[in-house]
């Protein structure tokens, strides 16, 4: 009696571990369905607001659509619409191109010309799944087919003009305080030797730096001061430049109408873009190398019959000078800081020039309102220069301003800091340059996905088929371990934000096959090993699985190091082998261990008997 | 195959499979000093285009048009599939200027141009990307041998190692002779082959120190190949499967997953060798004793 509840108690699974592995499986399994289906291309249109005549918006007919696009020869798969937006969707990438202008056409001729049309692409899978929030594995570019750019943020000239700057204001300061013969020497982009001419002026000039220049180091004794821009100024000046820039580029990336464009940081000073289904890259360069401006306008009057009328953020125009009072290369410095009120303010420096010029103009203009305004110099797929103007703020002059003043009413904190962004794009903005481009192509991405798939699935197949024939009925349930693993792992992709799926990440699924059956494959002998040496079967199994798991462990250790330091140091597709190769250690060990340990016992967990092959 | 190899020539077997082990890793050595890489796009900069033209089309065709369009040297290579070709040349002074089109330039050409893919890559890029890569290569070293100093005995450790390093050195001699692209594909998988490879020598040293524990008086080259010999099964089939499933990617995964495929091969086959081989031999040179794990046995159960 008492050695049949020890026995019981050998390979048994709770019924709460039985309904925990069967959820998880299930649950990846759902996650991992929308991937089986794929994705179709698609584009969105999305209806201007203003277009609204009575509470409706006016949108094109789907029939009419379908009827225009199928005679292009357009190979449509489904036309979806809902109150605001129309999704059409195609059966082949490479007429995204026609379609889009045949429903240009359309939505000009109806007279909705400003309707949006971005790429889109559109779940295959069934409306219920999709439903329960369940999408499909995101692609990397080499799958998809699309355009990349890397861009380098150069930031040698903002720290030069930043430098140049000090040494001007340091030079009046000292003509000002009657300090002449002050000689500047070895004038690099970090920082610069100051020569006095007596001694004497150095403690006047120091308590003057550290109070209005905190973010320079001085070295030196005597008579020379060696200027040196800080670490911390250097990594900020760099940050902000980099998020300004990246900033610009989300911006000018939206005009071009992609869902799913992304624009990452990369490193210290790039910036990573990525255009799924784009196939030109001309016209994203064009878009990409845009230069920026910036203006300070008086404000007009709305019915005043000089000036120029400027749309603001809302669309509204607003009614300004012909002649700007300012331009942007004047400004030296913006940012974003708490005012004393607790308001959100924008503090900008000018040059002496600038400063000059707005203390004209301001002194006269006490209490009126000024505006900013943005504006854009691109190139538009004729390659003719395109100019977009657009106001950004206008702010009532409070008193007379200088070579620094504020600006208040910007709203937020959160809006004062991307107003000072985009301020300081109109000044030093940093020259960006392209140093990487990839275009794959539609016809090559398919290509990649339906070669990498069919070794996934050879190779799968001759592994499933090897351990059926080496371990017969232990070999099935390494098989659905197998199989349950890649369920595991296409379920996570889909599920971890984020994940994107590379052609190296499928050539890391295809490792994972291989290497997922060393899980079981350990453990199987040495419960082989435990049956030779005369134990019941339940006795083997215990023994086995509990003998394997730490060699299981330490040999899946050094493979999760090799993928744990690729993921930090690759970059896109070496950063999908790696989470595929890590994913899948884990997912093997899940399945490995405690799936088919599940299966095991469930089958052979009470099995007694002694000197079987099974 | 008993009079062959059984277990008590079993240590021959296994010297003999080292001295060719350290040839050929002398061999491999002399392979990268001497022809050194073809590294690919990825690390020397460069733009490579894929284009697809109609079949008739020679590279006689080819050439004379893009180097006169793109003004300085093109190198045309036929691709594996008809009609493919792979374009390579020096990036144009700016990116940040739309580059000639190369349909553009095809266009004389009879039938349709379609151009599959194009890499323009700086060449500060290529360099950065270098570095990083060999960064990779050696913080991965560092941290198993972290582990590994760790985990094992110090001769163990020093013989999984030596057989990892092997592993590595021979993938990269294989590269360096047959000059095949050196891409950021192939450093990935070398890099998958410094975890596989260990995976094998851990297995054999755990079943090592297991035995070592439990045969204090045993002499180490027998212990040694009771290890290899009863993971010998499990050593086959793991290293059989990986086979079998990197065949299929090299079969079918297409070009642009060859090189990959090919150095995971070859890492998995010098892998499965060395740390049966090289692994178990050399700390049985450099003295492993059993009593080297039976004071330490303690803090290493868990």
């Amino acid at each position: 009696m008492k050695k049949r509840s020890s026995r019981r108690a050998l390979n048994q699974y709770s019924h709460w571990q039985y309904v925990v592995l069967i959820a998880t499986l299930l649950l990846m399994l759902l996650s991992a369905l929308p991937s089986w289906y794929g994705e179709s291309p698609a584009l969105q249109l999305n209806y201007p607001q203003s277009s609204a005549t009575s509470e409706h918006l006016v949108m094109l007919d789907p029939l009419a659509l379908r009827h225009a696009l199928i005679q292009q020869g357009i190979e449509l798969k489904q036309i979806k619409q809902d109150q605001a937006t129309t999704w059409v969707v195609l059966n082949d990438a490479k007429q995204l191109p026609l379609a889009k202008q045949v429903l240009q056409k359309m939505s000009d001729e109806q007279g909705i010309p400003d309707t949006q049309l971005t790429l889109a692409s559109v779940a295959n899978a069934p409306y219920w799944l999709t439903q329960l929030g369940f999408n499909p594995i995101a692609l990397g570019l080499d799958l998809r087919g699309g355009v990349q750019f890397l861009l380098d943020v150069d930031m040698a000239p903002v720290y030069q003009s930043q430098t140049e700057q000090l040494k001007k204001e340091l030079g009046a300061w000292l003509r000002e305080h009657n300090m002449r013969g002050g000689q500047f020497k070895e004038l690099s982009a970090d920082g610069f030797t100051l020569l006095l001419a007596n001694e004497s002026y150095r403690t006047e000039l120091r308590d003057h730096l550290n109070s209005q220049y905190r973010q320079w180091q001085i070295i030196g004794s005597g008579d020379e001061l060696r200027l040196v821009r800080s670490e911390t100024e250097q990594v900020a000046l760099r940050n902000l430049t980099v998020q300004q820039n990246l900033q610009i580029m989300r911006s000018r990336i939206e005009e071009l109408g992609i869902t799913e464009a992304a624009v990452q940081r990369q490193g210290e000073h790039r910036i990573r873009i990525e255009l799924p289904g784009v196939q030109d890259p001309a016209q994203a360069k064009n878009v990409i190398g845009a230069t920026a401006s910036l203006a300070f306008y008086q404000v007009l009057a709305d019915d005043a019959l000089s000036g120029q009328a400027i749309l603001d953020e809302q669309g509204r125009p607003v009614r300004v000078a012909q002649v700007p009072v300012l331009t942007g290369e004047h400004i030296v410095d913006a940012r974003a800081s708490l005012g004393e009120m607790g308001m959100a303010e924008v503090n900008i420096s000018l040059d002496s020039q600038g400063g000059r010029m707005m203390a004209d103009f301001s002194r006269q203009n006490i209490g009126k309102p000024m505006a900013t305004a943005y504006s854009e110099y691109s190139r538009n797929q004729q390659g003719e220069v395109v100019q977009s103007n657009k106001i950004i703020s206008v702010a009532t002059i409070q008193s007379g301003l200088g070579a620094k003043f504020r600006i208040t009413g910007a709203g937020s904190m959160q809006d004062a800091q991307s107003l000072a962004l985009l301020l300081r794009a109109g000044s030093l903005t940093a020259p960006v340059t392209i140093v990487e481009e990839r275009t794959i192509g539609p016809t090559l991405g398919a290509e990649n996905i339906s070669n990498g798939f069919s070794a996934l699935a050879l190779g799968l197949g001759m592994t499933l088929v090897f351990m059926a024939l080496w371990y017969r009925r232990l070999g099935w349930i390494a098989n659905i371990a197998l199989l349950a693993n890649m369920v595991m792992l296409f379920g996570l992709l889909a599920l971890i934000p984020g994940a994107v799926l590379t052609l190296p990440g499928i050539a890391g699924l295809v490792l994972t096959v291989g290497m997922a059956v060393d899980t079981n494959v350990l453990i199987f002998e040495r419960i082989r090993d435990k049956l030779k040496e005369g134990n019941s079967v339940a006795r083997a199994i215990d023994s086995g699985f509990s003998s394997a798991t730490s060699t299981i462990f330490d040999a899946n250790f050094t493979t999760m190091i090799t993928a744990i330091v690729l993921y930090s140091l690759g970059n896109g597709p070496i950063q999908g082998f790696a989470l595929t190769l890590g994913l899948g250690l884990l997912t093997s060990m899940f399945t490995g261990i405690f799936a088919s340990r599940a299966m095991i016992n469930w089958f052979w967990g009470n099995d007694t008997r002694r000197s079987v092959r099974i | 195959m008993t009079q062959l190899l059984n277990m008590k020539n079993a240590s021959q077997w296994r010297y003999g499979t080292s001295v060719i082990s350290i040839l050929l890793l002398c061999t491999s050595l002399f392979f990268i000093v001497t022809k050194g890489f073809n590294w690919g796009l990825d690390f020397t900069g460069g733009v490579v285009s894929e284009i697809q033209v109609s079949q008739q089309i020679t590279n006689s065709e080819l050439s004379p048009l893009l180097e006169a369009g793109l003004g300085q040297k093109v190198s045309v290579v036929a691709s594996d599939e008809p009609g493919r070709w792979v374009i390579r040349y020096s990036v144009p002074e700016n990116m940040n200027t739309t580059a000639v089109s190369i349909e553009a330039l095809l266009a004389p050409l009879s039938g349709e141009v379609q151009v599959l893919n194009t890499s323009i890559v700086g060449p500060q890029v290529g360099q950065e990307l270098a570095e990083q890569g060999g960064l990779a290569l050696l913080v991965c070293m560092l941290c198993i041998m972290v582990y590994l100093s760790i985990r094992f005995e110090w001769r163990l450790a020093l013989g999984s190692l030596v057989a990892l390093v092997h592993d590595v050195v021979f993938v990269l001699g294989f590269f360096a002779l047959s000059q095949m692209e050196f891409n950021l594909t192939v450093l990935a998988a070398v890099l998958a082959i410094l975890g596989y490879s260990l995976n094998d020598s851990i297995i054999i040293a755990d079943r090592i120190r297991e035995l070592l524990r439990l045969k204090p008086d045993a002499a180490t080259a027998d212990i040694n190949n009771q290890a290899i010999a009863a993971t010998f099964t499990r050593t086959m089939i793991t290293s059989g499967t990986t086979l079998i499933t990197v065949s299929a990617l090299w079969l079918l995964g297409g070009a642009s997953l060859a090189g990959f495929a090919i150095a995971m091969f070859i890492g998995i086959l010098a892998g499965t060798w060395s740390s049966i081989a090289v692994g178990t031999s050399l700390p049985e040179v450099l003295g492993l004793k059993p009593e080297h794990y039976q004071e330490v046995a303690l803090p290493d159960t868990p």
